[in-house]
């Protein structure tokens, strides 16, 4: 090839470029950047390669860059003429040959294909493919690519980035070739700052002002140089624009050489980016072959060459006068600016430094003008900006959206929310130099001025998003560790600093933190921030001023509870599946003494750290589940099953006198205080075991006729028998408890008399209230409330059902009025406005039910009750779509307009169930904003004093266990409260058990309980789900990995 | 601190560094590429301390300068490598989806001790034998496919504990195969 000196050979070339981009046969582009190959895009390009020769098919293949959605590699461009590029995701090597197949029929295997583009805006042209494939939506109906506008990223992914005559085809080298013609270097400055351009390394300066000082300087010699040192931890969209687009680089380095005066241009790329030195370097020489480097640019006198630099691991080097350093054969430590390097810079001369993606920008402003520019983003940030969407969301990859986009629209719209059973805390922006934003604040705008308000900033782009399984103090912790190792150590305020800091940080996530740590890391912190000598100290301490801003609570429950809610800091927690468990059980404890055969003292344990232990396993939501260790390998160990096994082993045979007895044998000397407990669902019901058990007089006051409250009357016979509760009270009550049934606080008794006769009142009445749902109709006959049907049920007075009877809700009192409604003979149908993974019930209770004959009609909204002489005929449903994502991290249902009938003889509304409030307004108690019961949230003291709460009253309607561990809280302090000193832990039985991990983990997969057969379950209340035989409850103990066997010096602190 | 390690003094080859030293002739700055360059010819990836005073000796560099340069950046090792490495990333997003886990399970399963708290993110351990380094990095850029290991320089994405111990298994057929 000839170099370009005049239009007529780039046009040729351009032409050329055109021909092989989409050429009169078929063209198969596989993305191998590094995303590609580290997902298998290698064998993929090698099959196809294989396939081709072998067909002698008439085809060409290459390689292309990635299209973005990296958690979708391996993509593969198919393109045959006059129809649409078609990308396909997550292929396989065996798969090429169907495709191939389909290729030649042009048949598109759908499956496989994620979208395809009819036309594509390079930006700088405009590339025309054909329309068809109809059943594959386009780029841009795909969620993840919806909301996006690909400046940056035009040509990633689409051409081949070793090959420069495909991007010249694309518009590449116009821009460059357009300035050097005009040969107005001013006007393109004032175009630059026109386009509001900001610096996209993270500071946000404005490109034009930065390159006009440049301009401006009379020195023989300046420098431009590409900041391609992409060091923050989880960003790596530099990686990818070099990888999939290098000459986008080379010319905006060049244009930039050319309005500057600079003739010498260096990229410092980090030597942990092999392909993108690789292909950068394919590139330079390409583009001096070409004539678009060197000597005579394009003809037109204009000399500029660029230099590789690779980095050699070091993230301060970011840092521009680090950089400088570095690049000048140093250690790469910083200096103080002024003087800017603008003036003096690399070997002392005026130099310009930018950020990657900054200079992708120079090209498309050069080619449609600064207007075109500032249309896209907001005010004081034009432009879009490529965001690296990674962490704990279904859709990881870069996002390319215009400044100013909501935070929502990365992580739910484009990310698609978080995995199955979590739910997203936060995300984090700006590496080390940023912080985390909560995700109640998801609303904010993505541009350099919303974030810096919120303590974070937009930095090189990283977002990395956190869930529920991430604790916050570790994630600053994490930060300060690795700012602490890349501190060049050259001032004091960082390197001394950020040690202190990650002492304190590590001390906290130990469960050794001080109540004023929080006061001095918050100084500390300032104090680095502002005497720092470069960027690097002066933002470290960001992540952790912005985590004691935003995720406070979680640091103060570390320090004062020694509790890390995530499960992450290990040292506080005897393993994840004890951490996740609300009562705090010793899981690994009781399988293993099961597995030694001890039943008694497996009881022992189970019992005295959750006095229901048959009920809440039969109907515990089992958070342990999601926690085990066991995942990596299969399936978690079935713990709650093994549990129920153990305390059904003892609590229904004869064995139950002997376990009372250990248990009254723990019961500490009388102390003479007397506790009112308000309440005898299953928070009650726990508190008043423990208090009983540190010697205190409990009564018990319950507005029902029995013990047991939702366990009893909201929970049907066929998920817990009444004689498993019974069992269970039964211990209660010989431990000295005493009941005062068919008593409503508020009205048979009231606070101020318990308040005078009690030393210490426990408020746990739950959520009996039910939620209002205005429905017309709601008035008529046959229109019930779940948890007066569920209610009645129970004190067998059930309500008269008619042939089919609908149930409003998705919880899991809906789900047990469906099956109590099937086992009552009628048809039940349950309608709910999300989908079914929304659903808040349990998901085995939902199979279940369905098994059992519930139908289901999922999106869809009562409208209203049809009625017909006083009774039921009918509801209205209005069918809904999934709207935006909620605070809840789960689409919102938004009506759709299209009704729809459903006959039916009832409906039984399950919408959720509320705190009566009123009769606490009256007795003084402090209502929270939320409207919950205020209490201190570690004493669970509420604003009166000797009154404190627990349970679903202080938290909305929750779960059994969950509910249960205020219960045991309380008692806890109840008791430190009124004796001056802590017994509790004095409690919990110690057994000498087997401390050796196995060495292999056991072959026995996940052993299900045994559902009784539907035909028999459907007819009956009797238990529908029956218990792990012994020896399969035995293969599950053996499952387990004894996550709680650890080194010594990772020991378990005692808790409180 | 590292110190440079005096060991294995035969493995500095003259020839290389002269011819090395000589293409870089004159341009300033380029003290990073020689070095980067001469660890990378030697065979267990480090630069033993005759090397270095061979360097600054030749190339007119003060051997404090070319150190301080070697301690800096972690690409530069003082210590002889493995035959074979594994590097544990240490990115957010790998953070975020359990690589500390990996790591501290993989140093403990090589029977390695890991450095004190705090020095876990700048690791490079090598088993006795030689026969493996265990490194960390602080990003590889591929964040979308956390948490990633990179075994002899393959990239391994979504990796977990399984994973892991198979890899090793497998590197360590390899050993003993050559």
């Amino acid at each position: 090839m000839t170099r370009i000196r005049d239009l007529s050979t780039f046009n040729a070339v351009r032409t050329t470029g055109l021909g092989k981009l989409r050429p009169h046969h078929v063209r198969i582009a596989v993305g191998m950047g590094t995303c590609g190959t580290g997902n298998g895009a290698e064998a993929v390009y090698s099959a196809f390669a294989d396939a081709i020769f072998q067909r002698g098919l008439d085809a060409t293949l290459v390689s292309t860059g990635c299209f973005g959605f990296c958690a979708e590699e391996p993509l593969v461009n198919l393109y045959s003429p006059g129809q649409p590029l078609v990308i396909l995701h997550r292929v396989r090597s065996e798969q090429v040959n169907q495709i191939l197949d389909g290729l030649l029929e042009k048949n598109i295997p759908e499956a496989l294909a994620l979208c395809k583009i009819e036309q594509w805006d390079h930006i700088t042209a405009q590339i025309d493919y054909g329309a068809g494939y109809p059943m594959v939506p386009l780029w841009n109906e795909v969620p993840f690519f919806q909301n996006q506008k690909k400046i940056v990223l035009r040509n990633c992914g689409i051409i081949n980035p070793d090959d420069i005559e495909e991007y010249i085809a694309v518009g590449g080298y116009q821009s460059l070739y357009k300035v050097l013609i005009d040969r107005m270097p001013e006007l393109v400055l004032e175009q630059l700052k026109a386009s509001k351009l900001r610096g996209r390394g993270g500071a946000g300066f404005s490109t034009g002002m930065k390159l006009e000082f440049l301009f401006k300087s009379n020195a023989a010699q300046k420098y431009l140089i590409c900041n391609a040192d992409e060091g923050d931890p989880g960003a790596y969209m530099n990686r990818n624009e070099i990888e999939g687009d290098p000459h986008s680089l080379l010319e905006g380095m060049a244009i930039g050489g050319y309005i500057t005066g600079a003739t010498k241009g260096i990229i410092y790329v980090r030597a942990e980016y092999p392909l993108a030195v690789n292909r950068l370097n394919k590139a330079i020489a390409q583009a001096r072959e070409y004539g678009l480097l060197g000597q005579d640019i394009l003809g037109r006198g204009f000399d500029f060459d660029i230099e590789l630099v690779e980095g050699a691991g070091a993230f301060v080097c970011g840092e521009e006068t680090a950089l400088i350093a570095s690049l000048e054969g140093r250690a790469g430590r910083p200096r103080p600016r002024p003087p800017f390097p603008a003036e003096k810079g690399l070997w002392g001369c005026p130099t310009d430094i930018n950020n990657v993606e900054t200079w992708y920008n120079l090209a498309p402003i050069v080619a449609r003008g600064p207007a075109w520019f500032t249309e896209t983003g907001s005010t004081t940030s034009a432009g879009t900006k490529v965001i690296s969407l990674v962490g704990k969301v279904r859709n990881t990859g870069l996002v390319e959206m215009p400044l100013g986009t909501p935070l929502s629209q990365y992580v739910y719209d484009a990310g698609g929310g978080a995995a199955d059973g979590h739910s997203i805390k936060a995300v984090q922006t700006g590496g080390p130099s940023g912080g985390c934003i909560p995700h109640d604040l998801f609303d904010t705008p993505v541009d350099y001025e919303s974030l810096a308000k919120l303590g974070s900033i937009m930095g090189s782009g990283g977002m990395v998003v956190m869930d529920d399984d991430n604790c916050m103090v570790d994630v600053a912790r994490y930060f300060v560790e690795f700012t602490r190792s890349e501190s060049c150590g050259k001032c004091t305020p960082c390197r001394v600093g950020l040690d202190k800091a990650l002492r304190t940080l590590t001390r906290i996530t130990k469960g050794e933190g001080r109540e004023e740590d929080l006061v001095e890391l918050e100084e500390l912190g300032r104090m680095i921030r502002d005497t720092s000598l470069c960027g690097l100290g002066q933002s470290a301490p960001n992540p952790v001023l912005t985590a004691l801003r935003h995720f406070r609570h979680e640091f103060e429950d570390h320090i004062r509870a020694k509790r890390c809610h995530a499960g992450v800091c290990l040292e506080l927690a005897l393993s994840p599946c004890e951490n996740s468990c609300p009562l705090h059980m010793n899981i690994p404890r009781f399988l293993q003494l099961y597995k030694e055969g001890r039943l008694a003292d497996a009881f022992e344990s189970v019992i005295m750290d959750n006095p229901l232990p048959a009920s809440t396993g039969r109907v515990c939501q089992h958070p342990c589940d999601n926690r085990c260790r066991r995942q990596g390998i299969d399936e978690s160990v079935n713990m709650r099953e093994v549990h129920r096994v153990i305390a059904d082993a003892v609590l229904l045979s004869d064995q139950f006198e002997e376990a009372v007895g250990r248990v009254l044998a723990k019961k500490r000397k009388a102390t003479g205080k007397k506790v009112a407990v308000v309440g005898a669902g299953p928070t009650g019901l726990t508190a008043a075991f423990y208090l009983a058990l540190l010697g205190h007089e409990v009564m018990v006051f319950e507005a029902h006729a029995d013990a047991g409250g939702m366990l009893r009357y909201a929970l049907p016979e066929y998920r817990l028998p009444n004689s498993v509760l019974d069992r269970e009270i039964e211990i209660i009550r010989r431990l000295g408890v005493k009941f005062t049934f068919n008593t409503a606080i508020g009205e048979d008794i009231t606070l101020n008399d318990l308040g005078s006769q009690y030393n210490a009142v426990f408020l746990s009445i739950g959520t009996w209230k039910e939620s209002q749902l205005y429905l017309p109709g709601n008035e008529l006959a046959g229109v019930f409330v779940a948890l007066p049907f569920l209610e009645a049920e129970a004190k067998a007075e059930p309500m008269q059902l008619g042939n089919h009877v609908v149930v409003i809700g998705g919880g899991n009192a809906a789900i047990d009025c469906a099956r109590t409604v099937v086992r009552r003979g009628s048809a039940a149908t349950v309608i709910y406005r999300r989908d079914r993974g929304d659903m808040p019930a349990i998901p085995e209770e939902v199979d279940a039910a369905e098994k059992e004959g519930v139908r289901f009609r999922f999106l869809a909204t009562p409208h209203r009750i049809i009625g017909e002489r006083g009774g039921v005929k009918a509801i209205e449903v209005t069918k809904t779509r999934l709207g935006e994502f909620d605070t809840s991290g789960r689409r919102r249902p938004v009506a759709t307009g299209e009704v729809q009938v459903v006959s039916c003889t009832n409906v039984i509304l399950a919408v959720g169930e509320d705190v009566d409030r009123d009769f606490y307004r009256s007795a003084g108690l402090t209502i929270t904003e939320s409207g919950m019961l205020q209490v201190d949230r570690y004493s669970l003291e509420s604003s009166r004093e000797n009154f404190y709460a627990g349970g679903d009253l202080i938290t909305g309607a929750s779960n059994v266990s969950n509910a249960m561990s205020y219960g045991k809280d309380a008692a806890r302090n109840i008791d430190a409260r009124l004796t001056g000193d802590s017994h509790f832990d004095g409690l919990i039985p110690t057994f000498q058990y087997d401390q050796t991990a196995p060495a292999e983990p056991s072959k026995s997969p996940r052993h299900h309980a045994h559902d009784l057969p539907v035909a028999i379950r459907a007819k009956s209340f009797e238990e529908a789900t029956t218990a792990l035989k012994p020896e399969e409850a035995f293969e599950e103990a053996c499952r387990c990995l004894r996550c709680d066997i650890r080194d010594s010096a990772h020991f378990a602190v005692s808790h409180r | 601190m590292k110190a440079p390690s005096s060991q294995r003094s035969s493995e500095l080859d003259q020839d290389f560094v002269n011819g090395v030293l000589v293409r870089h002739d004159g341009r300033p700055g380029a003290l990073l590429a020689i070095l980067q360059e001469i660890q990378q010819n030697n065979p267990r990836k480090y630069l033993p301390r005759e090397t270095l005073s061979y360097i600054a000796e030749r190339a007119n560099i003060p051997l404090s300068r070319v150190y301080s340069v070697v301690t800096f950046y972690a690409l530069f090792n003082l210590e002889p490598q493995g035959r074979h490495t594994v590097c544990v990333c240490r990115g957010t997003a790998c953070h975020t989806r359990g690589s500390r886990d990996l790591l501290d399970n993989l140093v403990m399963n090589l029977g390695l001790k890991s450095g004190e708290e705090g020095e876990r993110d700048q690791l490079g351990l090598t088993t006795p034998d030689g026969n493996l380094t265990v490194r960390t990095v602080a990003c590889f850029g591929q964040c979308a496919l956390a948490p990633v290991v990179e075994v002899d320089h393959v990239i391994f994405g979504h990796m977990n504990e399984q994973r892991m111990q198979r890899e090793m298994k497998t590197l360590e057929k390899r050993e003993q195969q050559s």
